[in-house]
């Protein structure tokens, strides 16, 4: 018995047309700042006063007696339950310190967001202002006053280190490094310097919660529902089944709005205020508030390698600023350490990664967090050991990157890729090696990221019309991955993709899902949807087989029928089936892949499940830029990008993500940076400072997708791809500018004064 | 204080008072009820909020609502006709021009009025009259096939 699909599906076609599209165009849509309830106040919150302090007296009585506001809220109004990812160190509302600017003390629910914003600043807090400590390099050193003196007493993840204020300690150790950096034909070291930067989805957050009774809901543009919901069930000390979220249209993430953030501060608002509270962010608190950013990162690099192109050993070094909590970030030291290594063969490694609190902005996921940055440091010290063994960057690329069969930097052995299939595309869609004027280069990057296996849950079920129902925990954030599930369902069904809704997002419907986050919901969900449907399916042959007393193995589903094989008009059709009244669903979650073995011994601490990449996503991008030397201005004028993702499922959804994500990685790259004072301030916190590209900033971007049908991975053989698009990116930049420069540029993002800077010393050193 | 305005939305008219300094935005979302057209920044910075005056693109959360008194406003909503969409609205979503849909609104209005100026925009023009509008998602890419292919269809 095989399900056949003998109509082209409408993504096959090339015209999938997302289920949400028509109203997002019309704007009909609504996202969670225009929904509003009868009777709701506004939110406003006072943030911390110096980004490291200790708090000495709250006294809200002034804000409270303000005409309008309804409640105000501190630490004391809540439980003092710690929440976090890997490190359980923060509270809702701070109560004895402050450990950033963004740190909330208090927040008030008045009639107006007007009255609110005038409470919270009405709000006397004193504090004793402690020394704040940015500086996450010298914050790694023995003895340096500690961001949470008191950590060690936090409940954490086993795993994490707890030395000082390294919150995330990682080595990969492998082969021995000091013996085979002597036989290196050359060293090559670098040092490079990675500024901190933003998701900065255009949306910026909102939150709805009102109460029924002893239960809350809560409507809030979050990527990850269900962390949202047992966030405020943790955090306000209530079960998991008093708390509904409900997520309208999401305007965009990027990862920023991973985690739990402010659900249960608004919760407790509006069971304060008796009254449904709502909080939408400014501008300026959507870069200030939230405990995401992309960490700010120092990376040393040490490679040898000989003149025949073979890499004989890395050592590396890198610092990674975390910031003043830990989220869900706590896995990132060992996430650089990869990226460190990168997809290359290397038999001989010592990398070391420190991940360490400061009293800077918490930094937690955003697209692919620490790749981008590690990429770009590594992939521009890959083109200086091309130099020092005089090969082209390229070849040497060429002669290093992982294969089928390759034993990886931590011994995993690599099936079916296509590492070099994506660099020999990358090239040949850029041109590489024409003649260029001489403000003018070409720059190639190579990286990778891994798909992320985790459970994952969906229901199908099928209306008396033969038309079905998707019901799933994933979230859509935009990427299109939730509105081509029905792609997945239709085909196990015979039925067309357009003939399903989709229900999400509603944690008292859909089944747990990690939410828009890893490039994982067609690798995990898409898979969950699959067996949910082959369940229906099942039942469906039933069904027929006993109609038409015929052996299900004899059965067919296609085109809304279920017929016999070889005799298509002894059939039933599905609406016939279904509409029975008999209750078709099914639900599933599939067969979760596990992560490839690696060798790599014992001795590598901070080792969190990350050390092997499942069904790795491989990237090749090339970028040709141009260098205007008087004023350091760089534009880049084609881009191609390369990518083995594994089999493409919705391809009109996948372009989109190399498209938006190269654009993002060539504003990391050039333009987008949050910059701190000197006790970890941001300086621009807003759009026209912190400069995102814009439409003709862009150049066209070709796409090539290098189709390996991967087993053991998402369906139809089919990898994630939503993060690594932002991955390479910045490293192809960099090293087209080098081309021009005559040096690499050794801090990001790569901006105008700062290729100014390198060329005015690369012309004094001339002289 | 308020000020007695009469707003024009989407052909509609609407008799309003208004504070002297509500944004033209808030006051379509909030007095109005039409929530299409979107605030990302309230700056002028993002583009999400543009709405047609008279048929001029304007950054709403900029402008006050006492100076659209008596114009004919234009927003998102009032694009298609109906429940038929506009050539502009089906090419974004054929071409990949929408993907969390937060900037659409004000892209679609950048776009109709390049499209009512030069009805054959090359690609440079495209690029240029919707770089007030930033989007995080797409690119840009598909956006701008949009236009083109919109354009194509006259």
């Amino acid at each position: 018995m095989t399900v056949t699909e003998e109509r082209p599906t409408a993504e096959q076609q090339g015209t999938f047309i997302r289920p949400d599209g028509k109203e997002k165009v019309t704007g009909l849509g609504r996202y969670t700042a225009d929904v509003n309830l009868t009777g709701q106040a506004h939110a406003a919150f006072r943030f911390a006063d110096h980004p490291h302090a200790r708090i000495t007296r709250i006294d809200t009585s002034a804000a409270r007696a303000i005409p309008g506001v309804y409640a105000v809220v501190t630490h004391e109004d809540v439980p003092e339950n710690l929440y976090g990812g890997m490190v359980q160190d923060r509270l809702l509302f701070a109560k004895d310190t402050v450990r950033w600017e963004g740190d909330v003390v208090a927040g008030v629910a008045a009639r107006t967001q007007a009255i609110a914003r005038e409470a919270a600043a009405a709000i006397v807090v004193e504090y004793d202002v402690l020394p704040a400590l940015p500086d996450f390099v010298a914050n790694a050193q023995p003895g340096a006053p500690l961001v949470h003196p008191e950590w060690t007493a936090y409940d954490a993840d086993d795993d994490l280190s707890r030395e000082g204020n390294v919150v995330g300690h990682s080595t990969i150790l492998k082969g021995d490094v000091d013996a085979a950096m002597e036989t290196a034909d050359v060293v090559v070291t670098s040092r490079f310097v990675a500024d901190a930067s933003q998701g900065a989805p255009i949306e910026p957050r909102a939150i709805l919660a009102q109460w029924t009774g002893d239960r809350v809901t809560v409507w809030t543009s979050t990527q990850v529902p269900f962390a949202a919901r047992d966030g405020v069930a943790h955090t306000l000390g209530i079960p998991q089944s008093h708390v509904r979220v409900i997520v309208p249209l999401l305007g965009g993430g990027f990862g920023s709005k991973c985690d739990f953030h402010f659900e249960a501060h608004v919760a407790a608002l509006a069971e304060a205020a008796g009254r449904p509270v709502k909080l939408v962010f400014s501008r300026r608190e959507e870069f200030l508030a939230p405990d995401h950013r992309r960490e700010g990162m120092v990376l040393e690099f040490e490679t040898g390698a000989t003149k025949d192109g073979h890499l004989v050993a890395r050592r590396a070094t890198l610092h990674l600023d975390k910031g003043a909590y830990t989220g869900e970030g706590g896995f990132f030291a060992q996430m650089a350490a990869m990226h460190a290594c990168g997809p290359y063969e290397l038999d001989n490694v010592a990398v070391r990664a420190m991940l360490t609190y400061s009293t800077n902005q918490p930094s937690s996921s955003i697209r692919a967090p620490t790749a981008p940055q590690t990429c770009w440091a590594l992939e521009q010290h890959m083109d200086q050991v091309a130099a020092a063994v005089g090969l082209d960057p390229v070849e040497l690329r060429r002669r290093t990157l992982i294969r089928q069969g390759s034993h990886g930097p931590t011994g995993q052995v690599f099936d079916e890729i296509g590492m070099l299939d994506t660099l020999e595309a990358a090239v040949e869609m850029i041109g590489y090696g024409q003649e260029l004027p001489d403000d003018e280069a070409i720059g190639v990057a190579c990286g990778w990221w891994p798909s992320m296996a985790s459970p994952s849950g969906a229901y199908v079920k099928l209306n008396g019309d033969g038309t079905g129902t998707i019901v799933t925990g994933a979230q859509e954030c935009g990427t299109g991955a939730v509105m081509a599930l029905p792609i997945l369902a239709a085909e196990q069904l015979g039925m067309r993709p357009d003939d399903f809704s989709i229900l999400y997002q509603d944690t008292d419907a859909g089944p747990w899902d990690m939410g828009a986050s890893g490039s994982q919901t067609t690798f995990n969900n898409g898979r969950a949807v699959v067996a949910a449907a082959q369940e229906v399916r099942a039942q469906l042959l039933q069904m027929a087989a006993e109609k038409l007393e015929i052996d299900p193995a004899d059965l067919e589903l296609v085109d809304g029928t279920v017929r016999a094989v070889g005799a298509p008009s002894t059939s039933v059709t599905i609406a016939e089936l279904a509409g029975t009244g008999t209750p078709l669903l099914g639900k599933g979650s599939g067969d979760l892949p596990e992560n490839p073995p690696t060798d790599i011994p014992s001795a590598c601490v901070g080792r969190l499940g990350l050390d092997s990449f499942l069904a790795p996503q491989l990237i090749t991008h090339a970028a040709r830029v141009k260098v205007d030397r008087e004023t350091g201005v760089v534009r880049v004028l084609a881009f191609a990008a390369a990518h083995d993702s594994g089999v493409i499922v919705n391809k009109i959804g996948a372009d989109g993500q190399v498209y938006g994500g190269v654009m993002m990685g060539i504003g990391q790259a050039l333009s987008e940076a949050t910059y701190f004072d000197e006790e970890g301030r941001q300086r621009n916190p807003g759009l026209l400072d912190y400069k995102l590209q814009t439409a003709s900033d862009g150049p066209r971007i070709d796409v090539r997708w290098i189709e390996v049908d991967t087993p053991n991975a998402g369906p139809k053989g089919s990898k994630g791809v939503g993060e690594p698009p932002s991955v390479p990116t910045s490293g192809a930049v960099g090293n087209a500018i080098a081309q021009v420069v005559g040096r690499h540029v050794t801090q990001l993002p790569m901006t105008a004064e700062r290729v100014w800077t390198t060329i005015q010393d690369v012309q004094e050193e001339a002289k | 204080m308020s000020i007695d305005i009469t707003l024009t939305v989407n052909g509609v008219s609407h008799p309003l008072a208004v504070d002297p300094h509500a944004s033209l935005l808030h006051t379509v979302r909030d007095q109005v009820g039409l929530t299409g057209s979107k605030e990302g920044c309230d700056d002028s910075e993002c583009g999400a909020c543009m709405m047609l005056i008279d048929g001029r693109p304007v950054n709403a959360c900029s402008y006050l609502a006492v100076q659209a008194d008596g114009a004919e406003v234009t927003t998102v909503e009032g694009l298609a006709d109906g429940n038929d969409l506009t050539p502009l609205q089906r090419a974004f979503l054929e071409k990949g021009g929408v993907q969390c849909g937060f900037c659409t609104p004000g892209m679609l209005i950048s776009a109709t009025a390049l499209l009512r100026d030069h009805p054959r925009p090359t690609e440079d023009q495209i690029r240029i009259a919707l770089s007030g509008n930033l989007c995080r998602c797409t690119g840009y890419d598909g956006i701008v096939a949009a236009v083109a292919a919109a354009a194509e269809q006259g």
